[in-house]
């Protein structure tokens, strides 16, 4: 992992005005929804970028907070009115740094274990938050689901501060994910991720980035699952947590490229756009699904470590390529013609 | 003065195979010890026992003065006890200038903090200056030669201004050349007041720059002595050869 580089900043800007003025283009309702549904994941996917990522702790755990942020946004206002329809919004914050405290002993037991293992320990929380979330029924619902009172946006904008506030968070998670690396706390992660071990006998604080790493990123998982609720206004258990958003949000950040900044982003808007637009294509059936792996299968055969990487590395060899020509001094005997530059 | 580091009756054992058989160990101030012995005496896992990355069964460690018998790596390294490994380890997608920076032992003020400062940046250009590694800052860890990242590993560790450094065979896999730079380097650092126990092979190395010299032979020191006493020791001998 290396600090971001360039032309970060200007191209963010540019990124999120064209995001911010999208909407104003007209779109078609199933396009918005596209996007929001397309905005959702690619914070979740920066969000796990932070531990699965930078910290190289690949957890399959992600829907179990994103569960946790949406029963919590839906509880919430089962006990309270909602008086304005921007008001679930505001609780938010509250809900991602509730759920980084529930995170916290979890993080630190499960990151007692190492690589696959982890893997393994965090599948075992997807099936204990679905266990509870059905079985819980006083609290939650259970396989009845649990609603919250729509949101009250007029039906030709509905989507729109759906829309917006996840493009402000999807600013926070990129800002936090810039920082990160930009710090000591992205340049422990690197050396954790690399030789934990090794890390450790030189003095780094492993256990406090490793923990740091884990409560960003499932607090900011959890804010999406809030949104996500208030989306929907009616969840249930096995869509809440679904094992198959945990997966979803792993392949998008191995598609666009681990430890980077804009790989999750990429390869959020990669998969679930094509994702949602071979379903509208393909109807009901799950045949979209085969497609849907195929476009993941192409993409990493042909760049196995991911887009972003891929296209770094081959700029790198190229640039220092050019470095060698450009310092190898030509040889009297060189012809003119070898001699000459190329423009 | 009490020793910079003791090790007393240390045992550990792998299953059924006894690596350390109540080893003891004393690495005086400013000295060069050498730990030497045949392959499978016990000298990695007594570092490795040593430096916190492996708990011993029994017996003691006090270093400085104080018991880190149970101590975490992170902790000794604070201490200001660092190591090298037999395999030069390094993070080999970081810069070599991040290399460096990341081992500075930087504490919780500074963790937020940019991650190559401008106070980094002056103490890692004088650290690969005084490495001849000034032209290598930017390149990855992973683009260096075997002896380069070795030179590296051991740069790395005095980043975070130790009293005891512990060198795991430095001279390992490296060309000759490299080796005399090694050599120039723990001299020079060795004049400024660090200590240095070193686990090596290569006795012609060991007989120019150690004293005294630790013998450990199945788990046991069998000789502590300067230099000339090693060749003619009995038991020395007989680790060595069988004889």
């Amino acid at each position: 992992m290396t600090a971001p580089r360039g032309l970060g900043p200007a191209r963010a800007a540019v990124f999120f005005l064209v995001l911010a003025l999208l909407p104003e283009l007209d779109l078609g309702h199933w396009l918005l929804n596209m996007l929001v549904f397309t905005l959702m994941f690619a914070v979740m996917s920066s969000a796990w970028n932070l531990l699965g990522g930078f910290a190289g702790y690949p957890s399959l755990g992600h829907v179990a907070f994103f569960g946790i942020g949406a029963y919590a946004v839906v509880l919430w206002f089962q006990h309270h009115a909602i008086h304005s329809g921007y008001e679930p919004f505001l609780i938010l914050p509250l809900v991602g740094v509730g759920t980084a405290i529930v995170g916290l002993p979890i993080a630190a037991i499960a990151m007692r274990t190492r690589a696959d293992v982890f893997a393994i320990v965090t599948i075992t929380l997807v099936f204990v938050a679905q266990t509870l979330a059905f079985n819980l029924r006083g609290v939650t619902g259970g396989a009845q689901g649990a609603s919250i009172a729509a949101a009250p946006f007029p039906s030709a904008t509905f989507e729109r501060p759906f829309y917006d506030v996840l493009l402000v968070l999807l600013a926070v998670a990129m800002g936090l994910t810039w920082a990160g690396m930009r710090s000591k706390v992205g340049l422990s992660l690197a050396a954790v991720r690399a030789d934990e071990d090794k890390a450790a006998g030189v003095g780094v604080r492993v256990q406090a980035v490793k923990l740091l790493a884990f409560c960003v990123s499932v607090g900011l998982t959890a804010m999406v699952g809030g949104i996500w609720a208030y989306y929907q206004g009616f969840i249930y258990p096995q869509f809440a947590v679904d094992p198959l958003i945990s997966v979803a949000i792993v392949l998008m950040t191995f598609l666009g490229g681990r430890a980077t900044l804009w790989g999750p982003v990429i390869g959020a808007f990669i998969l679930e756009m094509a994702q949602q637009y071979l379903a509208y294509s393909l109807g009901g059936s799950q045949f979209y699904l085969i497609a849907y792996a195929l476009v993941f299968l192409v993409v990493m055969l042909l760049m196995p470590r991911g887009i972003l990487p891929t296209i770094e590395d081959r700029l790198r060899r190229r640039r220092r390529r050019r470095l060698v020509d450009d310092s190898a001094p030509a040889s009297p005997l060189t012809p003119d013609y070898v001699k000459g530059d190329s423009r | 003065m009490t020793a910079l580091l003791e090790v007393a009756n240390v045992s550990r054992s792998f299953g059924s195979v006894r690596a350390l058989r109540d080893a003891s160990l004393t690495v005086e101030r400013n000295s060069i010890t050498a730990l030497v012995g045949p392959n499978g005496s016990g000298k990695t896992t007594l570092f490795n026992v040593i430096t916190g990355y492996l708990p011993a069964d029994s017996g003691h460690i006090r270093f400085d003065g104080h018991d880190v018998s149970a101590a975490k790596p992170a902790i000794l390294y604070r201490r200001g006890l660092s190591r090298t490994f037999q395999q030069a380890r390094v993070f080999a997608h970081l810069t070599v200038a991040e290399n460096l920076v990341v081992a500075s032992g930087f504490g919780w003020a500074r963790l937020f903090g940019r991650r190559v400062g401008r106070r980094d940046r002056e103490r890692v250009a004088e650290l690969l200056d005084e490495f001849r590694l000034s032209h290598v800052a930017d390149l990855y860890a992973s683009e260096l030669s075997y002896g380069q990242r070795k030179l590296l590993e051991f740069a790395a560790v005095l980043m975070s201004e130790p009293r005891l450094v512990m060198l795991d065979e430095p001279t390992a896999g490296v060309n000759p050349t490299m080796i005399e730079t090694m050599e120039r380097h723990i001299r020079q650092r060795h004049a400024q007041g660090i200590t240095f126990l070193i686990v090596e092979h290569d006795m012609n190395f060991v007989m120019r720059l150690c004293d005294p010299v630790v013998v450990l032979d199945r788990g046991q020191e069998i000789f502590v002595g300067p230099p000339s006493g090693v060749r003619l020791n009995p038991a020395v001998l007989d680790a060595y050869l069988g004889a």
